[in-house]
């Protein structure tokens, strides 16, 4: 009785019942299922028929699987050409936008918007888009003589048109992350600079550059993230096609899992994934951490 | 921020079961809404007590296919006022199947669904499926089914559902654009048609230029496995071979075939790049009815859509390699196995593979019958329809009925549909070689069928 009462009138275990409910659906909804999955990763589980223990089998199919292998080249190919032209897209957005602008708040708010939309209606508006024949793009290029590509039905462009469609929709993130790290920077800095002589290039380089490090790994680090991540864009558009050339790592997870319904492949891949992911993660914490004994 | 990572990345399919536990309990919500067709249930609740509800599922290809399942399920609904029927349509294509499956590993099933004849039989190898067998040996006549009907619908000699009636790819035409350009039609007679060099030729006159830009194609339609595996029984080849135990797709049979159709679009400029016109929001049919294209290969359910545009339609046999021919299939109407009211849900397979419910859908054009009694003479009386079969309709039911097993209902694999057309995509649009292509089908369909063995 006595301990109880004690216990009562500690706030720790007053904190901890308050967040049980949270930690709850943490542990059933996130951690089940991560620990699951890997215990999944190494059966043959072909739904609806019985899991069996099958070792290492699916990760031994991983390598020996061409399509895994194109898939995951065509996740890094769309992180290596979609995270460094987004970044550097919003950062120039976020500079020119970082000034007493009129309607600096619209401009703002309209580059944002893409980011909350529905994807549906992003990836449906954007295939009308890229239509060969009627399509916009394809009209605006022959105003300049140039015949353009056919886009989504092309193996070459449709995961050029893919990424152009994913930039375009999380532009206005980076550019606010970007903004808010430009606001942080002192404005003395720039007016000492400025009284030392320095021009707009030397000023960006040796003072915007630096001091938005942090945000600009950090940044990265989230883009990459979610590239390795991609799917919605990639469902809705393209599924994959033509001939896999968008299918990425995930979408070849979903096909997996609820296509062919081979749980114990889906799941080595989806760890696969995971892993890829737990890295970077790693790397932003080690960098963090080394980035505020810095600032 | 880590939250989302470690859900999205590695919880994906535990989640996802749970969303699609979720989203099939939305949709059953969405049926007790509103629904005009269950209309007769006020009637019947009174004179037996106890209503059963069937929940039924099918896919949608035009409207006016959900239609003729709601009138024919309203007549249903009268013959048998205790059970009441709730009809929803699913995205069809991969989606279904996806999304059927999900339902049913879910809990989440309806009693009774289409099922295209492409998966009947993984489904039956996972147990998805009702036996039927006691049911139709009690009350079920399948003597006029045709051969083919039965060898489809059948699995190591059991039946598992009923193929609803057979399609088969075929050649439609925009009649004013031959009477326009003053050339004959394309025949429909079987012993008449013509040579795949005939056909370019034509395809390549009606193609017509304005500068640099194509105002009308010749045809649309051919590169697709489902159209050209037809192409290929008339070259006399197969993707598979005779017992399916192994891919024949490695045949200079099959690569004839394959590179003609490549060339028809590539080399002779007759033919618009496949999926390329749907993105515009118009369909194939509407593509045909305002003259983008003078000729249409698809299925010949297409008819009940055309037929109800503003043209004149004509349906033709396809060209041939060396025989005319075409293949014959359709979806099957299928029980899950964990129905709670197998009794009634037979009663609705039964009615919907009844030959009331099948003339209704073949007069409209949408289905053709798989019954022997309905390719006599007297039978064919009962359907043939004035505004919706076009003239020279009557000749091509000797193609009908000689077409060939559709190869890809007679094995349980998915695997070996997405491995083909991943393949033939790459062929048709990506630059690949077609004998690595056809070489990759072959070892990736040999692997799939090894592993099923």
């Amino acid at each position: 009785m006595h301990t109880i009462r004690k216990l009562l009138y500690k706030d720790g275990t007053w904190a901890f019942l308050m967040l049980l409910p949270n930690l709850l659906g943490f542990l059933v909804f996130m951690v089940f299922p991560v620990a699951a999955t890997f215990a999944i990763s190494f059966a043959r589980w072909e739904l609806p028929a019985d899991i069996e223990f099958a070792g290492l089998a699916n990760y031994r199919r991983l390598f020996a699987d061409g399509v895994f292998a194109k898939v995951f080249w065509n996740t890094v190919y769309f992180t290596a050409v979609s995270v460094p032209v987004g970044i550097v897209l919003s950062l120039f957005l976020a500079i020119m936008l970082d000034r007493k602008l009129r309607f600096v708040r619209f401009y703002r708010a309209a580059f944002f918007i893409p980011v909350i939309s529905s994807m549906v209606a992003i990836a449906v508006i954007w295939q009308w888009i890229y239509n060969p024949e009627f399509g916009l793009l394809n009209y605006v290029l022959s105003w300049f003589g140039i015949r353009g590509p056919t886009w989504l039905t092309s193996t070459t462009w449709a995961m050029i048109a893919v990424i152009m469609t994913a930039v375009w929709k999380n532009l206005g993130f980076n550019m606010l992350i970007f903004l808010a790290g430009l606001q942080s920077i002192p404005e003395s800095y720039y007016e000492a600079a400025a009284i030392d002589g320095a021009r707009w290039w030397a000023r960006f380089r040796h003072i915007t550059v630096p001091l938005l490090a942090p945000t600009t790994f950090f940044v990265t680090v989230m883009a990459v993230i979610n590239s390795f991540q991609v799917f919605d864009i990639v469902y809705l558009m393209t599924q994959g096609g033509p001939a896999r050339s968008t299918s990425v790592l995930v979408y070849y997870i979903y096909q997996n899992a609820f296509q062919f319904f081979d749980m114990g492949y889906a799941s080595a891949v989806a760890y696969v994934l995971f892993f890829v992911v737990l890295f970077l993660t790693l790397l932003q914490f080690l960098r963090q951490k080394r980035i505020s004994i810095f600032y | 921020m880590k939250k989302r990572l470690i859900a999205i990345g590695t919880c994906l399919m535990a989640l996802a079961l749970v969303f699609a536990a979720c989203s099939g309990g939305a949709g059953r919500e969405n049926e007790t809404g509103p629904q005009p067709s269950a209309a007769p249930t006020s009637s019947t609740s009174t004179s037996t007590g106890e209503v059963v509800t069937l929940r039924f599922m099918g896919w949608e290809v035009s409207p006016l296919e959900t239609e003729s399942v709601k009138k024919g399920l309203e007549m249903f609904m009268q013959q048998n006022p205790n059970i009441r029927v709730e009809y929803t349509t699913l995205p069809t294509g991969t989606e279904y199947v996806a999304k059927m499956q999900t339902m049913i590993l879910g809990g989440e099933e309806p009693d009774v669904f289409f099922l295209q004849s492409d998966y009947y039989r993984d489904f039956v190898k996972r147990g998805y499926l009702l036996n039927l067998d006691e049911y139709i040996q009690r009350d079920f006549s399948t003597d006029d089914l045709i051969d083919s009907a039965i060898l489809l619908s059948t699995v190591d000699g059991s039946f598992y559902g009923i193929e609803s009636c057979i399609v088969a790819p075929v050649l439609f035409y925009n009649k004013a654009i031959f009477d326009k350009a003053n050339m004959p039609y394309p025949p429909s007679d079987p012993a008449q048609a013509w040579t795949w060099e005939e056909f370019v030729d034509v395809a390549k006159k009606l193609t017509i230029k304005n500068g640099d830009r194509v105002e009308q194609y010749g045809v649309y339609g051919l590169e697709d496995y489902y159209q050209t595996i037809a192409l290929i029984m008339s070259n006399g080849g197969n993707w598979f071979n005779e017992d399916y135990t192994a891919s024949a797709a490695n045949t200079p049979e099959v690569r004839e075939v394959l590179q003609k159709i490549y060339d028809l679009r590539v080399v002779d400029g007759a033919s618009p790049e496949a999926r390329l016109l749907q993105n515009a929001g118009m369909n194939a049919s509407q593509m045909l009815q305002t003259g983008r294209i003078a000729m249409l290969v698809t299925g010949s359910w297409a008819l009940q859509e055309l037929a109800n545009m503003d043209f004149e339609v004509g349906v033709a046999v396809l060209p041939k390699f060396k025989e005319a021919v075409t293949h014959g299939q359709a979806h099957l109407h299928v029980a899950s196995k964990n129905t709670k009211h197998p009794e009634e849900a037979w009663k609705l397979i039964k009615f919907l593979s009844s030959e009331d419910y099948q003339l209704q859908n073949v007069r409209a054009g949408l289905w053709l019958p798989n019954r022997k009694s309905l390719y006599t003479e007297e039978g064919i009386r009962k359907w043939l329809t004035e505004g919706v079969h076009p003239e020279d309709f009557e000749k091509l039911i000797p193609y009908f009925l000689s077409s060939k097993v559709y190869p890809y209902a007679m094995l349980p694999s998915q695997r070996i549909q997405e491995e083909t057309t991943a393949q033939l995509d790459a062929f048709f649009y990506g630059g690949l070689a077609l004998d690595t292509a056809l070489q990759n089908i072959e070892t990736a369909v040999n692997a799939v069928l090894a592993e099923m063995r």
